[in-house]
């Protein structure tokens, strides 16, 4: 049907062909039952030319990477939908946020299953991106060539936190206000600029209207839109340094089944994929240890879609998003919170202002920018805590829980007056 | 795989359907649907019914702007019948707003009318409550963070489960009534007026401020109060000051229910904006300061005893058969205190006892003779009775029935009084010194020269009682300590400016880095750390006292002795330190005892 | 769980696996496609607000007796204009049919300032570029007494409201 044919045309045939025309216009190709078709499903398609034609079947071994990036992306997604939809019924004004909110809760269709649905995926995407570099680091995975899409994907964490912390202040409750205060106080502390960045940031010395309306834009449209740029970046340095991360060949335990590569004589279209670095396309005797993204990787895909979406449904079910008081500057709560993941900094800020709010975190950060610089052996690539990697493993897993322990310990063991409390 | 993908696929469109199923059926159109039914069978004209036919339910709002902040309130979703007095009797929500001449309604050819138009009003502006909300828990505020629930109906699930009985009833509606109906005395509003009447009669006005009405500065400021706090906070605050912050001196007044609910009403009605009162009237009010309202008084003592009543002296003091219950006995003042004190102490309680929690009224200094007048004239010494009643009589108010330093006064008096069961202490200071005290008070303290209203005999009786009782341990011979009854050190910059080293890097963790004893660790002491710049208690101790006391410490309290860590010359200089913080021209009368 | 694998068995076995391979994914289709289907109908009835700020299209205006007869009020707020003749009571738009202008009330009946278009007394067209008489309102009385107007429904214009 792709084929043009030579087929007298007429009103007719025209009329009677119709709709499959207009299905073969949109879909350039069938269901693919062959290789070819199956290669050219994943190059003709604008959503699917994402994807490499042929994925190494290692990559599809779901203990490897658990799905942890892909979950964030669609985590972004519903993000953005829920996101518009709820700009639709929203206000970033003082007097009017908190009321849009009960709006949201009282009488707006559906306005209180979006809001949970954005809040547990806003909380849900900072644990995941957070995982997924988890998993980056424990598995090597970061390795020349791929150093740089490390960094990228720093850059997102950060922008995720960014944005997660600009969405915090928009329902302007007492749990908004005090966590924002804090979230920016503890930015206030950094040397020279501090007081700067936190003016900035808040168009004012204090949070009120300029604050809420600063935060409303960079999270509604600048950081969304710095957000898609660097994941089509992060992306594409996928394809570009060698294809999605994989185990090593070794460990892949059905080695029996080499084959040789199939190759359609005088049907090269491969074409430019051949420039490609990397083992994909390789052509000539090699182990052919891949198989074609349709259907398998789509469907793993869609599965964690599928996956990640039922979750977060579930989730928004079963738990409403907080709404405390409408904001009482006189009156802060005890403890004022920021956000959970900032709660490991504020517990460092408790001990030490500058080394807990600014010394720590930056060293941190920049430790993790550096880090495919510094560590740059190339052994232990693609296995999960490989030995060769023992030290660089014990140093990122102990930074972690150490990090996850401050979070548990600010969230759960602080009391009124920042006091040790149990929650037993 | 491809299975948990179905079944993941379904969960996905049978939470949809769920949350889309949710999205219909609410209880609010069940009551409109009710009331549509209920209506044409009441409605005696066909044209009624057919519009009740033809109307389908929908969110019900009203928005009122005319009081403050927008109210957007949709309460008639539910309460669809509250202005149909048809369904007078039903059941809510489907019960019509009673009518009540209270309020204003008024009764015409046997038909009511409403002097609050729901059109006009709202509901939130009388009832508080969420008007947004469209769920039974929201909008009525069961939910704990709404900061006004429907007042005296509903208890939020996180208060006092002992105030929840107080804390309903219509009466404390009243204080939305007080925010247009602003008069003194509204007829509508009782419980306002017994409450304000109570600011004043508590003298609550001496420590908090209310915009237009008091002045004070000790207490919060109360001007927001009905806004920032929900009526179990104000109720719990009033009958447990120290409930909510530890460190609170607000005195625990003794208040009967009634009064505590017309003050939480009162209170309530504080919102900083009350709708009737223009910027203008309330900046005038803050000018005038009305809060001094000059009775008419008769000259002299009298007037003096008319001022003490309607000062409400007694909320604190105990005077006679009144006793507040937070401050000293005035009964013996005449005796006691001479008029030079008393007027000093009323203009600043604190430039005669230092920790004096007493506010600082600003009453015209006429009112002031007066009561000096009075008090000066009461002189009637106490009864001559056994030991053991005068000390019920004088000395336990502070001291404690039990004598351990606990009295019911005890807590609002700072340094604290004596605690006479500590063997440790009473047992290490000679006879002279108890007598001295008792005779001629502690300067700069709340303990009186009582030799001025008893005999040197009565005196003797009571310490000895108060020894036998209360400090069980037979007396232990007395340590003869060898210093001098001089500071070897004279003053001198280099000796203070050494002493002020040694007191820093020493004594601050409890004396404070003032020497104000409010040091990080005197909170959790008892006795207190001594205030070192209380000059009155400072200038009558003797060099040899102070010596000693930092030496070998003070037996029975938190002074520990520090003879092994600083030498005697070093205790010169911190004694010249502490000296030097009091110096005041013509109050350097070091007594030595 | 290698998904490469099972395809792998998956052609190497039975045809057997396939029947219910092909049932798996339609079930999914079904749940996904339903869901998508659901999806854009919630996102329909999200858009249409339940409740809006804008004033109560059904509003009392007060009782009969405040409107003695031979009354004609404009009602700014409302864009009403309140008509009692003898027994009859009436609510007449006062928005202009042409573009939306507020007609002003004259001795002849209703003019407006934007474009002058003049309607008579019981809001028929008598000249100028509006298209369309004023709508009449329906008028009640709720059972507190007082007349209520509903904007929401209109009615035949010259049908009056008998107090």
């Amino acid at each position: 049907m792709n084929t043009p044919t030579t087929k007298e045309t007429s009103l007719r045939t025209a009329v009677r062909e119709f709709p499959s025309n207009v299905w073969s216009s949109i879909f350039r190709h069938p269901l693919p039952s062959n290789d070819l078709e199956r290669s050219q499903t994943s190059f003709t398609n604008f959503f699917l030319h994402l994807h490499p034609v042929k994925v190494h079947r290692n990559t599809l071994r779901p203990i490897y990477t658990m799905g942890l990036g892909l979950m964030s992306l669609f985590l972004f997604l519903i993000l953005v939908v829920t996101g518009i939809l709820l700009m639709f019924y929203y206000v970033p004004s003082t007097t009017q946020a908190y009321d849009r909110m009960l709006d949201l809760r009282g009488t707006v269709a559906f306005g209180l299953f979006l809001r949970n649905m954005h809040r547990w995926s806003a909380h849900g995407m900072v644990a995941l991106v957070f995982l997924h570099m988890c998993r980056v680091f424990f598995t090597g995975a970061y390795k020349k060539p791929r150093e740089f899409n490390w960094v990228l994907g720093v850059v997102l964490l950060l922008v995720t936190l960014f944005l997660s912390f600009t969405g915090y202040l928009l329902p302007w409750d007492q749990l908004a206000f005090w966590a924002i205060t804090v979230g920016t106080s503890i930015a206030g502390y950094a040397p020279l600029v501090g007081g700067q960045i936190k003016f900035l940031l808040l168009g004012d010395t204090t949070v009120g209207q300029e604050a809420l309306l600063r935060f409303y834009v960079l999270h509604v449209a600048v950081l969304p839109a710095v957000m898609v740029l660097l994941v089509a970046v992060h992306f594409w340095r996928i394809r570009k340094d060698g294809g999605l991360s994989r185990p090593e060949t070794a460990s892949a335990k059905a080695d029996a089944g080499v084959v040789q590569i199939r190759i359609e004589p005088g049907k090269r279209t491969f074409g430019l994929q051949g420039f490609v670095r990397g083992p994909f396309t390789k052509i000539g005797n090699v182990p052919d240890d891949t198989v074609y993204s349709w259907p398998h990787l789509l469907v793993a895909e869609l599965f964690v879609f599928v996956l990640t979406v039922s979750v977060i449904l579930l989730v928004s079910l079963a738990f409403h998003a907080p709404l405390e008081q409408p904001v009482n500057v006189m009156h802060p709560p005890n403890p004022a919170k920021a956000p959970w993941y900032f709660l490991g900094l504020q517990e460092m800020v408790s001990y030490s202002a500058f080394w807990g709010g600014i010394g720590v975190p930056t060293v941190m950060v920049v430790l993790l920018f550096l880090t495919p610089y510094i560590d740059r052996g190339q052994k232990g690539v693609g296995r999960w805590f490989a030995r060769e990697r023992l030290l660089a493993n014990t140093i990122f897993l102990s930074l972690v829980i150490l990090n996850v322990i401050f979070i548990i310990i600010g969230t759960f063991f602080r009391g009124p007056n920042w006091t040790f409390v149990s929650p037993f | 795989m491809r299975l948990a993908l179905a079944i993941a696929s379904f969960v996905i469109l049978i939470v949809h359907g769920v949350v889309f199923y949710d999205q219909f059926g609410h209880r609010w159109e069940r009551h409109q649907n009710a009331y549509f039914e209920q209506a044409r069978s009441l409605t005696t004209r066909p044209q009624e019914r057919a519009e009740l036919e033809a109307r389908a339910p929908h969110i019900e709002q009203v928005i009122v702007s005319s009081f403050g902040d927008t109210h957007v309130d949709r309460c008639t979703t539910c309460h669809v019948a509250s202005d149909d007095p048809r369904f007078a009797t039903y059941a809510e929500p489907l019960k019509s707003h009673p009518y009540s001449a209270a309020m204003g309604d008024i009764q015409r050819n046997g038909h009511w009318e409403r002097r609050h138009k729901f059109a006009d009003f709202g509901c939130t502006v009388c009832h508080d409550g969420q008007g947004r909300g469209v769920e039974t828990a929201y909008s009525h505020g069961e939910d704990e963070f709404w900061p006004d629930p429907l007042l005296g109906y509903v208890t939020q699930a996180n208060w006092r489960k002992d105030f929840g009985p107080h804390l309903k009833g219509k009466e404390y509606m009243e204080a939305n009534c007080a925010q247009c109906h602003t008069e003194q005395n509204f007829a509508g509003t009782p419980n306002v007026t017994r409450g304000r009447q109570l600011f004043y009669g508590m003298n609550c006005y001496g420590c908090h401020k209310i915009d237009g009405i008091s002045e004070g500065t000790l207490g919060p400021d109360l001007t927001e109060a009905g806004k920032k706090y929900k009526i179990d906070y104000l109720w719990e605050s009033i009958v447990e000051p120290r409930a909510n912050l530890a460190t609170s001196f607000m005195p625990k007044f003794n208040l009967s229910e009634a009064d505590v609910k017309s003050l939480v009403i009162f209170l309530k009605s504080r919102r900083g904006v009350n709708f009737a009162e223009t910027s203008l009237d309330r900046y005038k009010a803050h000018v005038a300061n009305i809060a001094v309202v000059i009775p008419p008084g008769t000259a002299g003592e009298k007037a003096g005893e008319q001022l003490i009543g309607d000062r409400a002296c007694t909320a604190c003091h105990k005077l006679n058969d009144r006793d507040g219950g937070v401050a000293p006995d005035l009964s013996y003042e005449g005796l006691i205190r001479d008029s030079d004190w008393l007027m000093a102490h009323f203009k600043s309680p604190r430039s005669r006892v230092p920790d004096s929690i007493m506010p600082s009224f600003r009453f015209p200094d006429e009112d002031f003779d007066h009561i000096t007048a009075y008090l000066t004239s009461l002189k009637a010494p106490p009864p001559r009775t056994s030991p053991a009643e005068t000390y019920k009589t004088l000395c336990a108010r502070c001291h404690g029935d039990k004598g351990d330093g606990n009295g019911k006064v005890a807590w609002y008096i700072d340094p604290s009084p004596r605690d006479f069961t500590k063997p440790d202490f009473m047992n290490s200071k000679p006879r002279a010194r108890f007598v001295d005290s008792i005779k001629n008070g502690v300067a700069g303290t709340s303990m009186p020269s009582w030799g001025k209203a008893m005999a040197d005999d009565q005196v003797d009786g009571v310490l000895t009682y108060v020894l036998q009782t209360f400090t069980k341990e037979p007396d232990r011979p007395m340590k003869t300590r060898n210093l001098p009854d001089r500071n070897p050190v004279a003053s001198s910059r280099e000796s203070i400016t050494h002493g002020e080293e040694i007191f820093l890097a020493r004594c601050t963790g409890c004396h404070g880095r003032k020497a104000d004893g409010k040091g990080p660790n005197s909170l959790d002491i008892l006795p207190h750390p001594r205030n070192l710049r209380n000059s009155f208690f400072v200038d009558r101790l003797s060099d040899r006292r102070m010596m000693e006391s930092i030496l070998y410490g003070v037996q029975g309290t938190a002074m520990p002795p520090w003879i092994d860590y600083v030498s005697q010359h070093d205790v010169g200089d911190i004694m010249n330190f502490i000296r030097s913080l009091n110096s005041k021209p013509g109050s350097q009368q070091y007594a030595s005892r | 769980m290698p998904l490469a694998v099972e395809s792998r068995k998956v052609k190497a076995t039975a045809e057997g696996q396939m029947p219910r391979r092909r049932l798996l994914a339609w079930l999914s289709s079904v749940g996904l496609f339903g869901s998508a289907v659901l999806a854009v109908i919630s996102d329909l009835v999200f858009f249409k607000p339940r409740v809006t700020y804008s004033p109560s299209a059904r509003f009392g205006i007060g009782k009969p007796d405040d409107f003695p007869p031979g009354t004609r009020i404009a009602r700014e707020v409302d864009r009403v204009c309140i008509v009692r003749d003898g027994n009859r009571m009436a609510a007449i738009s006062t928005t202009c049919t042409h573009l939306g202008c507020i007609v002003s009330i004259s001795d002849t009946g209703f003019a407006c300032p934007c474009h002058g278009s003049h309607y008579d007394q019981d809001g028929t067209v008598t000249g100028g570029p509006a298209p369309k008489p004023l709508p009449w309102f329906k008028v009640s009385l709720a059972p507190n007494g007082e007349l209520e107007v509903d904007k929401n429904s209109q009615i035949e214009p010259g049908t009056y409201f008998t107090v």
